[in-house]
């Protein structure tokens, strides 16, 4: 699995680069919306940044049950990778969403309910990094953070319910708003291209970093079978 | 089977009775958070019965993070926790011993913290003392549910008590929201406190029902 994707890494990395200079051309090329302006342009980072951060951490999701029921290492390894991608897209989610909100809400910041889901979804990515981090025993590490991410995985839909209750300012989601279409068709076909750069971008990232952790862990065993002095 | 789990809280209980460590600490942390919330924000009567129901719940949740981080504390030397673990019994019943230790200490401060509370901060609120103290309830089965299973998580971590406040703060977001909002308009009278309640009893409901099976998954060797 693990020679698999070094193989292929630097095919996707490549389809990656080429969809996001498209997909760049496309925003760049494409025409202000009547009421955002120009400002608009940071929603075809803005969102699909916060797709792969909600999706990353279902991939982490699915890793861990997949390690705490079947034991693989590879499980284990993926969902190490994951993380720390998942926060870095949690973090452009936020910086950009800032940026936008500045000129159109006057405001770097609102206390709404996608605005904070966010937030805490950056709070519990790093907690998981944390937790694996923090204990000695690799093995019970990858268990407690396997753990860990299914309670995060479990809580996210709460926290996003209640944040939803109790308050809501954001604009209706770009995709599925209450008007359909809500996006018109010059702003969609980059944004789709975008969404598609973005998910790609994320594989060549994970990609990258399990192979990091991979080299990283045989690392460590040969470490410690070694003569015993570290 | 519930026989078991009963020992194993009656024996966290007691023990930290005769040794007086937990539950005082707990109570003379949350009397420390009340003075130091009274000093930063010199609330006058109106602010008072507005900021109340957050000064609770945060004063609760900061003095439940001194409970978790011992919840397994009588457990570290001479290998005690091994000896639990040999026991015959599920592990979800042994999460349930733990778990209902840790609750009851929690209650009790709690029940303890409210009038304190109410008299320092110079809230009019004794009629409604049954009604919070019932919110309070539903917000602590989910709180402490949730909690030892993660001071379970980070009891052999470094810096674990660090490490329980950041999993635990940002986990228990929706208890938080949903308990000062209920508390909120126990308060005031004013308002539908049905969903708030509610969405306390999905949170307790969803982790009372996960946590033993995550604490089997984490002991089992």
């Amino acid at each position: 699995m693990i020679n698999f994707l070094a193989r292929i890494q630097k095919y996707v990395g490549g389809v990656a680069l080429l969809l996001l200079l498209v997909g760049l051309y496309l925003v760049i090329n494409a025409p202000p919306d009547f009421q955002q302006g120009n400002s608009v342009r940071i929603m075809f980072i803005h969102v699909p940044s916060a797709q792969m951060a909600l999706f990353l951490y279902l991939v982490m999701t699915g890793a861990s049950v997949l390690y705490l029921w079947k034991r693989y290492e590879t499980a284990d390894i993926i969902a190490e990778a994951a993380a720390p991608v998942g926060a870095a897209f949690s973090v452009v989610t936020l910086a950009t969403g800032s940026i936008w909100g500045k000129p159109m809400w006057g405001a770097w910041w609102a206390w709404d309910a996608r605005l904070t889901s966010m937030l805490v979804l950056l709070i519990i990515y790093v907690g998981v990094m944390a937790m694996r981090s923090a204990l000695d025993e690799p093995a019970k590490g990858a268990k407690a953070t396997a753990i860990l991410t299914l309670v995060g995985a479990v809580d996210l839909p709460i926290i996003h319910f209640s944040v939803v209750w109790w308050r809501t300012l954001h604009q209706p989601s770009s995709f599925a708003g209450k008007v359909k279409p809500a996006i018109a068709g010059p702003l969609l076909t980059p944004l789709l291209i975008m969404a598609l750069a973005f998910a790609i971008m994320a594989a060549y990232l994970v990609i990258l970093k399990t192979k990091n952790v991979a080299d990283q862990r045989r690392l460590d065993a040969l470490d410690s079978e070694g003569t015993g002095h570290v | 089977m519930l026989r078991a789990a009963y020992r194993i809280a009656w024996k966290d209980v007691v023990g930290d009775f005769r040794r007086r460590s937990t539950l005082s600490a707990m109570l003379f942390f949350a009397i420390a958070v009340l003075v130091v919330f009274q000093a930063a924000f010199e609330p006058d009567r109106q602010e008072a019965n507005r900021l109340l129901p957050g000064l609770l719940w945060v004063t609760v949740l900061f003095t439940s993070l001194v409970g978790l981080g011992r919840v397994f504390q009588a457990e570290e030397e001479d290998a005690a926790f091994e000896g639990l673990l040999l026991s015959p019994m599920p592990r979800g019943v042994l999460y349930l011993g733990k778990w209902w230790g840790n609750l009851f200490l929690t209650l009790l401060v709690e029940i303890l913290l409210l009038p304190c509370m109410l008299v320092l901060f110079n809230v009019d609120a004794w009629d409604r003392l049954h009604v919070i103290l019932g919110i309070l309830v539903l917000g602590t089965l989910g709180l402490t549910g949730l909690g030892v299973l993660l001071a379970a998580l980070t009891q052999a971590a470094r810096s674990r008590e660090t490490l329980l406040a950041l999993l635990l703060l940002p986990l228990v977001v929706p208890l938080l929201i949903a308990g000062v909002q209920a508390t909120g308009i126990a308060l005031t009278q004013n308002g539908n406190m049905l969903p708030w309640l509610q969405l306390l009893v999905i949170f307790d409901v969803v982790y009372l029902s996960m946590a033993p099976w995550g604490f089997g998954w984490l002991v089992e060797e």
